[in-house]
């Protein structure tokens, strides 16, 4: 990236054509690499429009589900009049656009509604501004018109007529200083009093492509010429590779080579078809010597919170305000417990896969990750080459959730093209992507509470301990230090904080280095703590006598906290008759500050099996602005499934030494027959900025499902994943 | 070579790929990428294709089973029953009309279960729907529009 121009972005996305004067004389800064928040010039390469009238957006963001090629589609529409069907919506590969903030935290839209309505308005005035040029008219005689301007005596004035023939434009960044002030962004602003495009629920881009199996995900990818790789592992995390007898293996017609690499610790075969990989790997002798040695029960020992109370106390002390110990002696019922959760994994349903070729003079690969600009240093590094020398195509992800920032299977077809000087294709199996992954880390936490004698939360101690998240991958150790400066959160401590009032409290814990390499997982901490805090504050209502929602409205005086509270007991008619046998519970959380969430979970538990189900689900979610209806609910339906499969199934172990799941078998994820019926309330605040809305509703899900077990049975679960008869 | 009937065209298959699984001659050797690979064991569903009309697990399959038969994949499916719009059958018609996707990666094989099951059963229940789609798994959670969207389906064939 350093060197390269604004000039030559302009050129290999076509929007410069020979001989146009609008663009050439722009001076410009090299674009350093950069993963904070995109600056103002960079985002004007984001939107251009073509000489036939369109709109075309390359967008910044990976697409795996979340919809945002759509609803960022819809904030250039408003601004720029058209459809939004009509904006040409394009997956940039590496060297089209200048490196984004990496796809993570719901934090998308939240992070680009400004810079990027800034852009197409801008696109709109320099447009504006150049037709009255020709027109002879002040730009403020040319009104809006669908795709383009109005004359004053009503002549249209279409987009492609002002590009001209061949030229395209994008916005003038030499009018950016001039204009930002008093820009007119219709996105805030919009003339006709309402917006026509935000707001409204257009067709996700490339349903038609999904339906019909045309869309092209990484696993997908042909590349002529291609040859097909696969890794060995290590049945024990950390073996170290030892004798390898590969005859078998090279026995097999179409088995190319075994590769051995010591240095990387890391064996492979490669293979003309694909077809003779599994025959391959296992011909193949491998012997791995030492590798982990713990066991489950070791990590939970380590991990467990009382051992950590009881020992050399906690690393950090996140909020410390009043005086806890003093506060408690006022309370008249005390809450003394325990919560703990497992380690969990992506289980997308897409394995990784990539296709790179290494030649003399470029690196050119195919992958699907979260951060395609993180790819391509980790894939210059591999290879030995700059990254101005490597191209990363990014495909569409076959479901990410935070495990997808570093695409493994790419980075091995790179170092294996980079040995054979051949295009390699890597698939990751089940097997692989289970176990050569990093996870959710299990959480551990204690807390102290209690309740006055007027039915106030006393005081709330909360110890926790937890694997780390944003500092924690054995996997990639230094790449995530990047990643650390990036999150405003800190992984762990996502969401551990009540959004609650008590007076006198105190919050601490530590990170404990476990062998199982952990990472970012949908929503980070959010899910086990906000557990943790929502189980708590059920059990405080009833140690209180109260009811739970009003116990929590009770203890917060933020009204969009109290909004989405009361909301949600409405649309629950909450308080109503419930059936036999079923249960239902609430919980809510402020997510990462941002966007307000509270879920009502009604479960039944059969009575004979024990078993639990999940049947209905209501949901009152305000993040603020919302850009696309429909996309925000399909989150909020995806969250709360995610939230129901934390609580009643998902568990990673540690087997001898190894990851002790292969395959879906030992790692169930929710079903379609165990999948509740949701129903959504989007809580309108469109005078608060948009936020997120692909983790949100997953925070409080757990715990309300458990409190709804409880409702029904009168057991407390305390660890998950839930068994009723481990419970505490 | 034997031959086999795909989306109905006669392919031929070579002897030797005779005991590969379908899942990977069909993805491979004929091209066919719709079909998608989640476990391998038959568990997630993603390969679902039919066989003579009935949802199978291509990863379950060898290929030399296909010989013979029609083999239907989701490139094919709008040919065994048009919906409306004359293009698409009326399960993928229904699948964009309730906006079902979000990743999309197993919905090829959620549409190839939905329509096996609205043709051996045109008005399913919602139990019905829940335990015939449930070996189809969704990491996103696009359960209920998938029900919906059955639901929808049916009600247009």
């Amino acid at each position: 990236m350093v060197g390269l121009t604004r000039r030559q972005f302009l050129e290999r996305t076509g929007w410069l054509a020979i001989g146009s004067t609008a663009i050439s004389s722009c001076s410009w800064m090299p674009i350093m690499p950069t993963f904070s928040a995109p600056d103002l010039e960079e985002t004007l390469v984001w939107v251009q429009a073509l000489p036939n009238g369109r709109i075309r957006f390359f967008c910044p963001k990976s697409e795996m589900g979340q919809g945002i090629t759509t609803g960022l589609a819809q904030i250039v529409a408003e601004e720029l009049n058209v459809e939004t069907a009509e904006v040409e919506v394009v997956v940039p590969n590496t060297d089209q656009i200048p490196p984004a903030t990496m796809t993570v935290g719901s934090q998308s839209v939240r992070e680009l509604f400004e810079p990027l309505s800034n852009a197409a308005a801008l696109l709109r005035e320099t447009l504006r501004e150049r037709a009255a040029r020709e027109e002879g008219l002040d730009s403020s005689a040319l009104r809006d018109g669908r795709g383009g301007f109005l004359t004053p005596d009503g002549r249209a004035i279409g987009y492609g007529q002002i590009v001209g023939v061949a030229e395209l434009l994008e916005a003038d960044p030499r009018r950016n200083g001039a204009m930002a002030g008093t820009l007119r962004r219709y996105a805030l602003d919009p003339p006709a009093g309402e917006c026509r495009q935000i707001g409204q629920r257009p067709r996700t881009a490339g349903l038609e492509a999904i339906v019909t199996g045309r869309e092209v995900y990484s696993r997908d990818v042909v590349v002529p010429g291609m040859v097909h790789g696969r890794v060995v592992r290590s049945p024990r995390l950390r073996g170290k590779l030892g004798a390898v007898e590969s005859a078998g293996a090279l026995e097999l017609s179409d088995v190319l080579d075994v590769v051995i690499d010591r240095d990387r610790n890391r064996v492979a075969v490669l293979a003309k078809n694909p077809f003779v990989l599994d025959r391959a790997v296992e011909a193949l002798e491998v012997e791995w010597q030492g590798g982990e040695q713990r066991s489950q029960d070791d990590l939970d020992a380590e991990l467990d919170v009382d051992r950590n109370i009881a020992g050399d106390g906690f690393e950090h002390t996140l909020l410390e305000e009043g005086d806890p110990e003093a506060a408690a002696r006022r309370a008249v019922r005390t809450l003394h417990v325990r919560y703990d959760t497992s380690f969990m994994a992506h289980a997308a349903i897409e394995p990784r896969s990539g296709v790179v070729s290494v030649t003399e003079d470029r690196v050119e690969a195919w992958t699907a990750s979260q951060d395609p600009w993180y790819m391509r240093s980790v894939l210059a590094r591999t290879t030995g080459r700059s990254t101005g020398d490597v191209i990363v195509h990014n495909h569409r992800i076959g479901g990410a959730f935070g495990g997808r920032m570093l695409c493994q299977a790419t980075e091995e077809a790179a170092w294996l093209s980079a040995g054979c000087g051949r295009p390699v294709r890597v698939q990751w199996t089940r097997e692989d992507e289970f176990r050569d992954n990093y996870f959710q880390p299990p959480f551990s936490h204690r807390i102290d509470s209690g309740v006055t004698e007027d039915g106030r939360i006393s005081h709330w101690v909360h110890d926790y301990t937890a694997g780390p998240i944003l500092t924690g991958s054995t996997m990639v150790p230094d790449h995530l230090l990047w990643a650390v400066d990036l999150f405003e959160d800190p992984g762990s401590h996502q969401n551990v904080i009540p959004p609650y009032e008590v007076r006198d409290r105190r919050i601490r814990y530590s990170d404990v280095r476990l062998p199982v390499p952990t990472g970012a997982w949908r929503g980070l901490g959010a899910a086990p703590n906000t557990l943790a805090v929502e189980a708590a504050m059920d059990e405080l209502a009833e140690l209180a006598g109260a009811d739970p929602i009003e116990f929590r409205l009770g203890h917060t005086r933020d009204p969009r906290l109290a909004g989405v509270l009361r909301e949600v007991a409405r649309i629950s008619n909450w308080g109503g008759p419930v059936a036999p046998h079923r249960g239902r519970g609430v919980a809510a959380t402020f997510y990462e500050n941002a966007t307000y969430v509270a879920v009502v979970i009604e479960v039944e538990v059969d009575p004979g099996s024990s078993r639990v189900r999940p049947v209905r689900a209501w949901c009152a979610h305000d993040c603020g602005r919302v850009i696309n209806p429909d996309q925000v609910e399909a989150q909020v339906e995806g969250c709360i499934a995610w939230g129901c499969s934390m609580a009643l199934f998902e568990r990673v172990t540690l087997e001898g030494g190894g990851i002790g799941v292969e395959n879906f078998h030992h790692y169930p994820i929710l079903r379609q027959e165990q999948s509740p019926e949701i129903e959504i309330s989007l809580v309108e605040n469109p005078t608060h900025p948009p936020t997120g809305a692909g983790e949100p509703a997953i925070a409080p899900t757990p715990a309300a499902l458990i409190n709804a077990v409880y409702a029904a049975t009168g057991q407390r679960i305390r660890r998950l994943p839930i068994s009723l008869n481990r419970a505490a | 070579m034997s031959t086999v009937e795909i989306n109905g065209e006669a392919r031929s298959l070579p002897d030797d790929l005779g005991q590969v699984r379908l899942l990977h001659v069909l993805r491979d050797h004929f091209g066919l990428k719709g079909t998608k690979f989640g476990c391998g064991v038959g568990l997630c569903g993603a390969c679902t294709v039919h066989l003579d009309g009935q949802a199978v697990r291509s990863c379950q399959v060898p290929a030399r089973a296909a010989i013979g038969r029609r083999v239907t994949t989701i490139e094919g499916l709008a040919d065994t029953h048009r919906g409306a719009n004359g293009r698409l059958h009326a399960v993928q018609e229904a699948w964009i009309a309730e906006s079902v996707p979000q990743c999309g990666y197993c919905q090829a094989g959620q549409i190839m279960s939905a329509a096996a099951l609205l043709a051996r059963n045109p008005a399913p229940s919602d139990r019905e729907v829940r335990s015939a789609m449930s070996g189809n798994l969704c990491r996103c959670g696009t359960y209920m529009r998938i029900r919906r969207a059955i639901r929808r389906a049916a009600e247009s064939l």
